[in-house]
């Protein structure tokens, strides 16, 4: 079973891209966001013109169309593709190919918030976006399109720069792969954390104080150990 | 060929792309000296050039090592790096390299009227739904005109009977404001009424078609009405100019709705999605031109059909070149060319 939300969009490379789709709580707040920018704007501009008798109602009533529709729209366009709720925290709007959004998708699904609006605060949007795995509100399902993190997670890091050991005996693919991502995520974790897991792999790694050739004695913690042979598999310059 | 071999060896080409990538971004030009390609020729990945085309040409080949690099399971922080980079370059390649003007004289010229032609069978549908409530009422109340209050209650027929009736001002069909207000309110309003329509269209259609009856049923009640009291002539002059915007406009806004309903009920060989996403692909340019055709029928509406002093024959006059030309346009502009798919 697949836990992680992230999601593989193939490009014409053959190369997949790894999206992150932004979740209801950050689109909620991003949109509380940028409804305060849009009241402010809203404020402003009824403060100025609300000497101006006829026109100047007119003039605000245009304003209140723009900031509702053409708000949204107008800024999913712009490079950056996102309101500047989304920005605040981190998203942008993508085509669920990876692609920068298009204009007719943003026009699509913005106009279609008033379906995620039905039957009253967003609730149809709320429960699309709750039962799909890439969090799509029906907008979003209509014109195609994501709201994704920026932002990647980055669980592994570098390997820490120690002297390479050998295996014990020759190590399967999988069993490589195993140990170069425990290696590379060793920095995040507890000494005692990493020790327990390499623990683990305690046959493959090299013995405590194992030294061939006046070289020196492998550490006798197996996580230190473990490290050592990741970067045996990373091989010499 | 061990991972540390592979970054040592590659590492300068995904350096480039990176710096390519950040000039790219600050739009400075590419300085170096390249050769122009002739006309016709394809850069190869030895091709010698610079800008915008080296970036291509170093993104295809970073493609190649983040594909080596999964394939042969390389470190994660290796791969994750050279993800990161072709994402980005990926992301830089295949942005829009306009401004999409000439998206739009196309979507103008020829999309949107191809795309209302190709919905024809659901815009005879809503036509009909929304015409036969017009004429059903409108009679029904020109024989007994208490019918009037099965439809609208009477604090409404008060007001549209203050708006058109005798006792209307010189300017018709409001009760107060100036022509920018009023242009401002047709806007929010209109243009509200006929996205509810098309968004009403995902509730398998049924939404769309019971909006756009209902405004039939309004319309009638109230043209009906009016004309049993000898305000005819006041309410279709007033309406007419603008109505061959806005009317359609309401149509083509519940055809656009009912073609999603339709794509959700009866997806064919797709799933329910992907029928849904072709039809929004569709319904696209219908919906830019009802937003269009409602910002102009606001500013007649505001303008120009509330003028009380214009004689009702000129405005049955132009109201009539109006409608001539809506038609036309939604009939016969583009016909014969080659429509460009939808983006």
């Amino acid at each position: 079973m697949k836990l992680d939300t992230t999601l593989l969009a193939e490009t014409p490379e053959g190369i997949g891209i790894q999206l992150r789709p932004a979740g209801a709580v950050p689109r909620a707040l991003a949109y509380s966001l940028d409804w305060f920018i849009r009241f402010i704007a809203f404020s402003v501009a009824a403060a100025v013109l609300g000497g101006v008798k006829g026109m100047g109602v007119g003039i605000m009533l245009i304003i209140y169309f723009g900031l509702e529709w053409l708000y949204p729209i107008v800024f999913e366009l712009l490079p950056g593709a996102a309101t500047p709720g989304k920005r605040a925290l981190g998203l942008q709007v993508l085509m669920d190919t990876g692609l920068p959004v298009t204009p007719s998708a943003a026009v699509t699904r913005n106009l279609l918030r008033v379906a995620d609006f039905m039957p009253l605060a967003y609730a149809f949007g709320l429960v699309s976006m709750l039962l799909r795995a890439d969090f799509k509100r029906l907008g979003d399902i209509v014109a195609g399109t994501l709201v994704v993190h920026v932002e990647q997670v980055r669980l592994a890091g570098a390997l820490p720069d120690v002297a390479p050991l050998a295996p014990r005996v020759p190590l399967t693919r999988a069993q490589q792969v195993a140990i170069l991502r425990l290696a590379g995520r060793s920095r995040r974790l507890t000494t005692e954390r990493v020790d327990e897991l390499a623990a683990l792999a305690e046959d493959a790694l090299p013995p405590p104080d194992y030294a061939p050739g006046g070289t020196a004695p492998a550490p006798i913690r197996p996580g230190p150990r473990l490290v050592a042979v990741a970067q045996w598999l990373m091989g010499q310059h | 060929m061990t991972p540390r071999q592979f970054e040592a060896r590659y590492e300068p080409c995904w350096i480039e792309l990176e710096r390519g990538l950040d000039a790219l971004d600050k739009g400075a030009r590419d300085g170096r000296k390249a050769r122009k390609l002739k006309a016709g020729e394809f850069p190869t990945d030895t091709t010698p050039v610079a800008g915008g085309a080296r970036v291509a040409q170093l993104y295809r080949q970073c493609c190649e090592h983040l594909a080596l690099a999964r394939e042969r399971a390389y470190p994660v922080h290796l791969v994750a790096r050279l993800e990161t980079l072709a994402a980005r370059a990926h992301q830089r390649i295949y942005r829009r390299h306009d401004f999409g003007l000439a998206a739009l004289r196309d979507l103008v010229l020829y999309q949107a009227p191809a795309a209302v032609r190709a919905l024809r069978w659901h815009l005879l549908v809503v036509a009909l739904v929304f015409v036969l409530p017009i004429v059903v009422v409108g009679v029904a109340t020109w024989v007994d005109p208490h019918f009037v209050l099965t439809v609208v209650d009477a604090r409404q027929v008060r007001m549209f009977d203050g708006m058109y009736g005798q006792e209307a001002g010189e300017h018709l069909g409001r009760t107060s404001g100036d022509d920018w207000q009023m242009f401002g309110f047709y806007i929010m309003h209109n243009v509200g009424i006929s996205f509810q329509c098309f968004a009403a269209g995902l509730m398998l259609g049924v939404g769309s078609l019971a909006m756009v009856g209902y405004n039939g049923l309004i319309f009638g009640a109230i043209a009906g009405f009016l004309v049993t009291r000898g305000d005819g002539e006041r309410f279709f002059s007033f309406v007419i100019t603008h109505g061959a915007f806005e009317l359609t406009a309401i149509v083509l806004s519940g055809t656009a709705g009912l073609k999603l309903g339709h794509a959700v009920l009866a997806p064919g060989r797709l799933t329910r999605t992907q029928a849904l996403v072709r039809a929004a692909g569709e319904t696209s340019p219908v919906v830019f031109c009802f937003f269009v055709f409602l910002i102009i029928a606001a500013a007649i509406e505001a303008f120009w059909s509330s003028a009380g002093w214009i004689a009702p024959g000129v405005k049955y006059g132009v109201g009539a070149g109006c409608w001539a030309l809506v038609f036309a346009y939604l009939g016969l502009q583009g016909r014969g060319h080659e429509a460009a798919p939808a983006r």
